[in-house]
C-alpha cells in the first residue's frame, strides 16, 4: 500500500473550473449544476483519488454552504484551499480558510467591525473556529477521551470570555475588492482573492484568549497570526481533528489507541513539525486498526467501518460500474435526494455530526442522513442506475460484468465492490436473484442490485 | 353519561373532582381514552431571536426594549398592532407574523416566556459563581438543540423526550398498529428516539416504497434476495443499523401508502414553502390516523436559517412570513379536519439570541427565549412564565449582553404538553427526569 500512497501524494492535482460571476444576460449566475457535475467527473476518474477524498473530508469540517452563498463562482477558490492543503499543514489551512471571503461571509468575519458603544464584535466565526474547526467543546487527551476535573466533569476547551475576546481579535477584515471597484473599509461581498485588513475597523485594545495575550496596538494581521499560534499550541487540536479524519476516511468508531497513535503524529511528524496532514493521513491509513482484516486472522472490531455518505456512494458506484460523466451529469442531484446536496450543507454543522449515533447506540455520523426515507431511496436509485442508467450523460458499462456463469459474475462483483470479501450469505442471495434472470445482462443487473443495496456494500469496512 | 373524552377535559380543569379519586386511577383513564391527540413540533434551527418574535408593549418594558436592542429594536410598522392578553397587558408581534397576533387575539395561541434548558432553577448569582449545575455546553448550537430535544440538560441522553413519551404510549398499546408514533418530516431527529420505539422519517410528498419491481418471477426473486439480507447478522453494528432502518422503511411503507391512499384531499391551502409542505404532510397523516390505527402521534417539522449573526432584520423578514403562514394554514387544516381540539403545535429552537446586537446588525448565541403554542386546546391569549428584565447585566442576564437565564425550563414546557398528551403526572418523571427540580409541574397552557 505504501507505493500507492507515494503515488497518490504526488499524483497530478484535480481542479474545479472557475465559474462565471454573471450569466450571458448580465444577471447573477446561480447555476451550480455544471460545477457539481464536474466534481463527479473528476471524482470518478482523476488520478488524485486520495487528495480528493481528504479535501472533501476537510471541506466537511470547514463548512461553507450555497444555502447562504448561492454563487457558484465562490466555490472553486474555496475548494482549492482543501486540495492544496490536503497534504499540507493544518496551520496553513486555518489561515487560508479564515481569510477566504466565502468563509468570511458564511460565518460573518467579513466586515466584523470593532464594536461601537452598545454593540459587541460578532462572535460567529470566533465560536465556530474553536468549537468546530480546531478544538471542540471539551479538552481532550491524546486518545480522544475527555479531560475531567476533580469532580469528574469534562473540562471545557474554552470559555465564553475566550469567544468574546477572539471575536475582537478577528475584527477589521473585509472582502477583496472586485475588479474596477474602489476599495472600501467595508467592501461588498466578492469571493475571489483573500480578505484584507482595515486597521481603522480593528479592535486594537489588549485581549486574552486561551491564556495567550494579544498586546495592545497589534495590527489585524499580527493579531491573526498570534491567534493561529495560540491555537496550534493546544494539544486538544490533535485528537479533535484526527478523530474526525479517521471517521471520514476509515471508521466511525476508532479505538482510543488508534486515535492516540494518529494524534501523536499530528503533534509531531517525527521531524518536530506539528499539524502535518500528509503524515497524519499516512498514519491513519497505515495504522494496524485501519489495516485489520486485510489478512486472514486479523479480525475487525464490531464497530468498524462507516456508512458510505451519498456523494462517496455515488462516486464509488459509478466508478465501479465503469460510468463516465460530465458537467451535465446528474449524480449530484441523485446525492441530493439521498440527503447530501453537494456544496449545500444545511448548516455549519455540515451534513452530519461526528457525534451522531445510530438508534442502537453505535457511533455513525453518516447515519444522521440515513433515514427511513433516504434508505429506500438509495435502493431505488441503485435500481435506476442499473436498469435505466442515471442519465444520458452518465452511461454505465454493464457489459463488463456479463460472465459465462454466475459464480464468475459474483467473483467479479466481490473483487470490484467488496475488496474480495463477499460473505457467503450475500453470495447465496445474489446467486438466487441472478439465477432467476434469463440473459447475461439481466443476471448481472440482478446480482449487482442485490450486492450494491446490501449493508455489506453500503457500510464500507 | 359523559364520554371519557369529555371527562378528561373537565377533569384537568376541575381539580376537586379529580382529587376525590385515588391518584393511581388517573393514568388508566387517561391512557385508555378512545380520543386522538397529536403534538406537532416546529423546530426553528439556528436559534431564533425570539426577543423580536413577540414584544411586551407595556411602557416600562418597551422602553427597556428599545433602550437596549439598538439597531434591532422594532417599532411602528415593524410591529403588529398591540394585542391585550387576558390580563389586559399589551403585546405586539413581529409585523411579519400577523397570523400569530390574530391567533393570540382569538385565544388560540399562547406565548411561553423565557423558556430554555435548565438542570434546576438558577439565579444570576448562582450562574456567575458556578454555585449550581447549569446545562452542558451552553451557547453551542448542536448541544442546545439536543438539550431541547431530550429535555436532559446535563450530559448526553440517547433518547428524546418525545421518544420517551412514545415509549410510554407504546408500552400501553394506545395505538392499534405498530406504525411509529413519532413521524419526522424533517429527517432524523433525536427528539423522537425512544428506548423501545423508533421514529419514521418521511419526505413531504414522498413515498417510502421500493420501486423497480414487477410481478415477474425474476423480479420476485430479486426482491426476495434483497429482503433476505435485511435479516443477515454480520456481527458489524453499522451493518445491523443500516439493515434495521431499511427494514423499518419496508414495514412502514405499505401501511402509510394504504392509509394515505384512502384519504380525501385537504382543501386548506398551504404555502408553497418547505415548512408548508411538511405541515401539509403532517395534516394528511393526521387525517389518515384511523386507517393507520393511531390515537397518539407526534410530528417533527423544521425551519432553518435563524442563525442571524448579521443582517437579522432582513433575515426575519424572510423567515417569519414562512413560519406564520405555515402555522396558520396548519391550524386551519386541523379545523377543516375537525381535530383542532386534538392537535397542539409548539415551537422549539436551539436558543434565543443576545439582546445586545453585534456590530453587523445581528445577534449572537444566547439562552432563554419565547416559544409559541397553537391549537384548539390551548388556553390562548396569555403569556405563561415571565419575560426577562431587559436590563443588560440585570437580574436575568448571564453576563452583560442579554443572554437571558431561563425562568421556565424545557422540562416544564414538555411536561405540560405531555400531560395533555395523556401521560399522568405520576409518570412524567420517567419522561422528564429533571422535572422534580421544579415546583410547577404543569404550566397550565393546555386545557
Amino acid at each position: 500500500m505504501r507505493p500507492w500512497l507515494e503515488w497518490q501524494f504526488s499524483a497530478s492535482e484535480s481542479d474545479l473550473p472557475d465559474q462565471p460571476v454573471l450569466d450571458a444576460a448580465g444577471q447573477t449566475y446561480r447555476n451550480f449544476a455544471p460545477l457539481q457535475g464536474t466534481f463527479f467527473e473528476e471524482a470518478l476518474w482523476n488520478q488524485d483519488q486520495l487528495r480528493q477524498r481528504v479535501a472533501f473530508a476537510l471541506s466537511e469540517i470547514w463548512v461553507v454552504s450555497g444555502v447562504e452563498i448561492p454563487y457558484p463562482y465562490a466555490f472553486p477558490p474555496y475548494w482549492r484551499l482543501f486540495r492544496d492543503n490536503a497534504f499540507g499543514n493544518y496551520r496553513d489551512l486555518m489561515r487560508a480558510v479564515t481569510l477566504n471571503p466565502a468563509m468570511g461571509r458564511y460565518l460573518s468575519m467579513a466586515n466584523n467591525n470593532k464594536p461601537a458603544k452598545g454593540q459587541s464584535a460578532n462572535e460567529n466565526y470566533a465560536r465556530e473556529l474553536l468549537q468546530l474547526f480546531t478544538l471542540g467543546l471539551t479538552k481532550l487527551n491524546a486518545d480522544g477521551s475527555p479531560q475531567l476535573d476533580a469532580k469528574g466533569n469534562p473540562i471545557p476547551a474554552y470559555t465564553q470570555a475566550d469567544v468574546t475576546n477572539l471575536a475582537r481579535v478577528l475584527t477589521g477584515w473585509t472582502y477583496p475588492t472586485a475588479p474596477d471597484a474602489t476599495p472600501l473599509a467595508n467592501n461588498p461581498a466578492y469571493y475571489i482573492g483573500e480578505m484584507f485588513a482595515v486597521e481603522s475597523r480593528h479592535d486594537a485594545t489588549e485581549k486574552t484568549v486561551l491564556g495567550g495575550v494579544f498586546p495592545a496596538n497589534q495590527t489585524a494581521q499580527r493579531d491573526l497570526e498570534t491567534a493561529l499560534d495560540i491555537l496550534m499550541k493546544q494539544d486538544t487540536m490533535a485528537p479533535f481533528v484526527c478523530r474526525q479524519l479517521i471517521q471520514h476516511l476509515v471508521t466511525s468508531n476508532p479505538s482510543p489507541d488508534y486515535i492516540g497513535r494518529v494524534s501523536r503524529v499530528f503533534l509531531d511528524n517525527g521531524r518536530g513539525v506539528r499539524g502535518d496532514l500528509r503524515a497524519v493521513v499516512e498514519a491513519l491509513l497505515m495504522d494496524p486498526d485501519a489495516r485489520a482484516g486485510d489478512q486472514e486472522g486479523t479480525p475487525i472490531s464490531s464497530g468498524f467501518g462507516h456508512l458510505r455518505e451519498p456523494v462517496l456512494l455515488l462516486a464509488n458506484l459509478l466508478r465501479g460500474l465503469g460510468a463516465s460523466t460530465n458537467e451535465n451529469g446528474t449524480a449530484a442531484a441523485a446525492a441530493a435526494t439521498l440527503g447530501q446536496n453537494l456544496f449545500f450543507a444545511p448548516s455549519v454543522f455540515s451534513y452530519f455530526s461526528p457525534q451522531y449515533r445510530t438508534p442502537a447506540g453505535a457511533g455513525g455520523p453518516e447515519f444522521q442522513i440515513y433515514t427511513t426515507q433516504t434508505a429506500p431511496f438509495r435502493a431505488n436509485l441503485i435500481g435506476q442506475i442499473l436498469y435505466r442508467t442515471l442519465d444520458k450523460n452518465t452511461p454505465v458499462r454493464l457489459d463488463a460484468f456479463t460472465a459465462p456463469d454466475v459464480s464468475t459474475l459474483l467473483d467479479n462483483i466481490g473483487m470490484l465492490f467488496l475488496h474480495d470479501s463477499m460473505s457467503q450469505e450475500l453470495r447465496d442471495a445474489a446467486a438466487k436473484a441472478a439465477n432467476a434472470a434469463t440473459t447475461p445482462l439481466t443476471r448481472a443487473q440482478a446480482a449487482l442490485y442485490v450486492a450494491l443495496t446490501s449493508a455489506e456494500y453500503q457500510v464500507i469496512h | 353519561m359523559l364520554s371519557r373524552r369529555n371527562f378528561i377535559r373537565i377533569g384537568t380543569s376541575s381539580v376537586g373532582a379529580l382529587a376525590l379519586r385515588p391518584f393511581w386511577e388517573l393514568p388508566a383513564m387517561a391512557q385508555t381514552g378512545p380520543y386522538y391527540r397529536a403534538l406537532v413540533c416546529v423546530f426553528l434551527f439556528g436559534g431564533n431571536d425570539s426577543n423580536n418574535t413577540v414584544i411586551p408593549m407595556e411602557d416600562a418594558a418597551y422602553k427597556a426594549y428599545t433602550a437596549n436592542r439598538g439597531a434591532l429594536a422594532l417599532s411602528g410598522s415593524g410591529l403588529t398592532a398591540p394585542v391585550a392578553d387576558a390580563l389586559g397587558a399589551p403585546y405586539a408581534f413581529h409585523a411579519k407574523l400577523p397570523e400569530m397576533a390574530s391567533l393570540f387575539a382569538s385565544k388560540e395561541l399562547a406565548v411561553l416566556a423565557n423558556v430554555g434548558p435548565l438542570v434546576q432553577p438558577l439565579t444570576r448569582a448562582q450562574y456567575q459563581a458556578a454555585l449550581a449545575p447549569v446545562p452542558s455546553n451552553l451557547f453551542s448550537h448542536a448541544d442546545q438543540q439536543i438539550e431541547w430535544q431530550t429535555s436532559v440538560a446535563q450530559g448526553r441522553s440517547a433518547t428524546g423526550w418525545a421518544g420517551r413519551a412514545a415509549d410510554y404510549m407504546a408500552a400501553r398499546n394506545i395505538n392499534s398498529s405498530q406504525f411509529p408514533i413519532f413521524v419526522s418530516l424533517a429527517g432524523n431527529s433525536l427528539m423522537g428516539a425512544g428506548a423501545t420505539t423508533q421514529p419514521v422519517a418521511l419526505g413531504p410528498g414522498q413515498s417510502l416504497a421500493l420501486t423497480g419491481f414487477d410481478a415477474t418471477a425474476a423480479s420476485n426473486a430479486r426482491l426476495a434476495a434483497f429482503q433476505s439480507l435485511l435479516n443477515f447478522d454480520s456481527g458489524l453494528s453499522l451493518m445491523q443499523a443500516a439493515n434495521a432502518t431499511l427494514a423499518h422503511s419496508v414495514q412502514d411503507a405499505s401501511a402509510l401508502s394504504a392509509a394515505l391512499g384512502k384519504a380525501a384531499a385537504i382543501k386548506t391551502q398551504f404555502p408553497a414553502t418547505s415548512l408548508g409542505a411538511q405541515l401539509k404532510q403532517a395534516a394528511q397523516i393526521i387525517q389518515a390516523q384511523q386507517a393507520l390505527g393511531m390515537r397518539r402521534q407526534i410530528f417533527f417539522c423544521s425551519l432553518g436559517g435563524f442563525d442571524t449573526h448579521t443582517s437579522e432584520i432582513s433575515a426575519h423578514n424572510t423567515l417569519y412570513p414562512q413560519l406564520g403562514a405555515a402555522l396558520a394554514a396548519f391550524y386551519n387544516a386541523t379545523q377543516e379536519l375537525g381535530v383542532a381540539q386534538d392537535v397542539t403545535t409548539f415551537t422549539e429552537s436551539d436558543f434565543s439570541r443576545t439582546f445586545q446586537p453585534t456590530s453587523g446588525g445581528g445577534s449572537d448565541h444566547a439562552w432563554g427565549g419565547q416559544q409559541l403554542v397553537v391549537g384548539g386546546a390551548v388556553r390562548g391569549g396569555r403569556v405563561y412564565g415571565k419575560f426577562p428584565d431587559f436590563t443588560l447585566g440585570g437580574p436575568d442576564d448571564t453576563d452583560v449582553r442579554g443572554r437571558w437565564i431561563p425562568t421556565t425550563s424545557v422540562d416544564q414546557y414538555g411536561a405540560t404538553l405531555s400531560s395533555w398528551f395523556g401521560i399522568p403526572d405520576g409518570d412524567l418523571g420517567a419522561v422528564f427526569p429533571n422535572l422534580a427540580n421544579f415546583s410547577l409541574r404543569n404550566l397550565g397552557f393546555l386545557a
